[in-house]
Parts: C-alpha cells; structure tokens; sequence
C-alpha cells in the first residue's frame, strides 16, 4: 500500500483530471442528449430522421471508435486542437449524448399526451409545449436514469487514457508500470479514486428519485 | 330556454370528414355555432362525439372539409394555429392540470407565456377565476392534491383566462364521482347564462334541458338529429335517437 501513500499526489491529479473530463463531457452531453430528444419528438421529419440516426449509431459503436474519430479523423477533416484532451471531450460527449437522448426521450414519453394537449389548447406553440410543460415533468422521472448515464461516463472517461490524456487511469498505468511489483495495489488505488466519485453520484440517484416524484 | 337573438356563425363545419384507418368516424358533418350559443353534444359511445370536439382545435385533423372560427379557417400545425387554439377554450374529460404547476399558476401560464400579460395582472385575474369557480382557497396547492371536481374547475378556469370566444367541453364530468358532477355542471350552467359560446360533449341529459339552446345527437359519425331540447327529449324524430333515449330513461 506504500506506493498509493508515496504517489498520493500522483493520484488526486489524476483524480481532479478524470473529475474535470467527466465534468465537462457530462455537461456538454446533458445539453446536446437534451436536443437530439427534443428533436426526436419534433413534428419536422428531417430532425427525427437526423436524431434518430445520430443515437442509433453512437449507441451502437463501441467508444473507441468514437474516440478515434475525434483524435484522428477530426484533425484530417480541419478540426484542430492543441490537446487531446479536447479531442476526449468531444469523444465522450458524443457517445454519452446519444444515450442521454434516449433517457429523455423515455421521460418525454411517459408525461401523459393529455399535458400537451392542454397545453397546445391554450394556444402554446411546439418549443412552449416542450419546454415548460413536458420536458420540466419528463426530467424529474429521468433523473435517476441520468445520473446512471454519468456513472458510465465517469468510467468511460478512462478510456482517454489510452489516447494519451493523463486522467486518474492514465496515472495509474504510469504508477504500475514503474512498480511492477505493487500493480495490486496500484490499481486499488485507482478503483478507489473512481469509486470517489461514483459512489456519492448513485447515493445522489436514489435521494433525488425519492424527492423529485410527480404526484398525480 | 332563453331565447337569444341569434349572433353571427362562429364555429362552422363544412362536409367535414375523418377515417381512422378503415374506420369513417366522421361522415359529412355540417354544423353551424352562432355566437352566445350552447350546442350540447349527444350520442352513444364511439358515435364521433369527441373526434368532432377535438376537430374543432385540431386536436385531430380531419381528411376533408372545412372548419372555419370566426370566419377563418383552422390553420395547418404552426404559429397561426397556436393563435387560433388561444381563441378556443377546451376541457378534457381527464383535467389535464399541468401536474408539476401549482392551480395559480396552471391558470397563469397561458396568459403570461402565450398572450405576453404581466404576472402581477395574470395573477390577479387568475384568482379572480379561480374565486369564480371556488376554488380560491386552493391556488398554492399542486392538481394532484385537489379533488376532480375541484381540478375540472381549475381547467375551466385556466381555459377562461384565455378569454376564448368559444369553450369546448369534451365529456367534462365523466370522469367525476357523481357528488362532484353539479359543482362542475353549476359552473358550465354559469357560464352559458353570462353568454359565453359553448360545445359541450356530455352525457348529462340535466344541463342539456337546463343550458343547451340546441341538442345535436349523433351516432355512427353522423349528426342524425339537431333540434332544442325540448323537441329532441320529447320528441325525437330518429328511431336512433328513441333507442338511445329509451335505454337512457330505463336506468
């Protein structure tokens, strides 16, 4: 166990690092899922189309593909950037977007079609009906299925470290490699990272489901 | 009942026609609404009596024919017909409160968000509907806390702060235990003496006698009788309409 104590700061930068890519990718992702849904439901064809399309093929391709994608094809399309951190964020926002679409759309299904009926009654036009009435009640009942999303992200985000980005996985092959002989350990240390923040995220989960519920 | 100088067609139906896939739910409607009028809606179930409700804030769209309020005609799905749908009050048989909104502010939405009036006066208006309907006391609670009764006259109320030219009751106490179907029936009675135009879908042949000026009864997608009450209660000319009737008055 000496060598999590010895490289403990080692390890809390590799923390911050996976808690800064899971941060941004997540927010990115929360923001972009929560379109692909609205267009989803959208009554223009070409958006349900190009929605559809999006998530089926981002579900369904594993996420180093999407990884690939945004280190190598984005640069030869134009896309540059100093980092390859940039090119993780892309990559995890993407992939994570495509399953937070589905979530949502999920939520926006079990809001009753009486809600928005009542609320085109009353004059409101399509983006009125989705964003003050459906999505609002379609939220609450997805958020613990959300938060299950970002878990996977938080875990997903190791896979940066294959991509040259040191995050907490990245450090903790650097750590095992240069202490072959205390890998265990090494890698407990790692899982307890991520378990860092994880955990409080599933504990987070069951608490906002219990508050958030919608009487009907 | 009171005989009202007729005002000018507000609600028209012209050949009106709706299949739901081999199904001719509504077959060649013809119905004039004039203004101040309350048409009562009647027929057995699967008759087209909601279809035809719902056609007229296009709720459900409709194959052929003409709907026109007001003189215009329904627009297709877009930003005119948001403004129409304004125009046009609607209550459903399931309240359709909006479940994460307290009944104030249920009521205040529209207004604010659809007609750009300021929250201070959309409130106060607000609770003077909701006062109007008796259920003041009742505004900083959620729908779900409400009995149906109680949440009816909220949607009533929410649809009146529209200030709609026509109201559309599609089946409004049908969901209703039968001690709160006449707090809902008082209010719609109400309204029909303050002049308001209505299309009321219902089974409650009571508020027919006291507050509709005309009955239209229909069966099979088709209007087969339109007449006052008091002739189609009486005397009903149809065989379908006595059958229906009949079967109404055994139970």
């Amino acid at each position: 166990m000496d060598v999590i104590i010895e490289n403990l700061p080692l390890y809390w930068n590799g923390f911050l690092r996976t808690l800064f890519l899971s941060t941004v990718s997540g927010v990115i992702a929360l923001f972009v899922g929560t379109l692909l849904a609205a267009a989803r439901v959208s009554p223009v064809a070409a958006l349900r189309g190009f929605s559809t399309a999006y998530v089926e093929i981002l579900r369904n391709t594993p996420l180093t593909i999407a990884f690939f994608f945004a280190a190598i094809v984005l640069p030869r399309l134009g896309v540059k950037f100093e980092q390859f951190e940039v090119a993780a964020i892309i990559a995890l926002s993407a992939y994570t977007a495509a399953f937070i679409a589905e979530a949502v759309r999920s939520g926006v299904n079990s809001v009753p079609v009486g809600q928005a009926e009542a609320a085109r009654s009353i004059g409101m036009n399509f983006g009125q009906v989705l964003s003050l009435i459906i999505l609002p009640q379609a939220l609450r009942t997805v958020i613990p299925p959300l938060i299950n999303i970002l878990i996977a992200l938080v875990k997903n985000s190791s896979v940066a470290g294959a991509f040259f980005v040191l995050e907490l996985f990245g450090y903790g092959r650097q750590l095992a490699n240069a202490n072959g002989d205390q890998v265990l350990a090494v890698l407990l240390g790692v899982a307890f990272f991520y378990l860092l923040i994880t955990v409080p995220l599933g504990i987070l989960a069951s608490t906002v489901e219990r508050k958030v519920a919608i009487a009907r | 009942m009171t005989t009202q100088v007729p005002g000018d067609a507000l609600v028209t139906l012209d050949a009106v026609n709706k299949h739901y896939g081999p199904l001719h739910v509504l077959k060649d409607i013809n119905l004039n609404v004039r203004k101040g009028e309350v048409v009562v809606v009647i027929g057995p179930s699967g008759s087209g009596k909601s279809t035809l409700c719902r056609a007229i804030n296009r709720l459900e769209t409709i194959d052929d024919g003409v709907i026109r309020i007001d003189g215009k005609e329904l627009p297709e799905e877009g930003k005119e017909l948001a403004k129409l749908r304004a125009d046009v009050g609607m209550v459903f048989q399931s309240f359709n409160l909006f479940a994460h909104k307290t009944i104030l502010e249920n009521v205040t939405l529209g207004p604010i968000k659809v007609k750009g009036v300021a929250k201070a006066q959309a409130d106060k208006d607000a609770m003077a509907l909701l006062e109007r309907v008796g259920v003041g006391q009742q505004a900083p609670k959620l729908p779900a806390q409400l009995s149906g009764g109680q949440q009816q006259r909220v949607a009533i109320a929410r649809a009146l702060a529209m200030k709609p030219k026509v109201m559309l009751f599609d089946e409004p106490t049908s969901a209703l235990d039968p001690e709160m179907i006449n707090e809902v029936l008082d209010v719609m009675i109400q309204l029909a003496k303050e002049g308001m135009t209505m299309i009321v879908v219902t089974h409650e042949m009571g508020f027919a006698r006291k507050a509709a000026h005309r009955v239209v009864f229909m069966a099979d997608g088709q209007i087969v009788e339109d007449s006052t009450p008091e002739e189609f209660f009486t005397n009903p000319k149809s065989s379908r309409a006595k059958d229906f009737l009949s079967k109404l008055l055994t139970h």
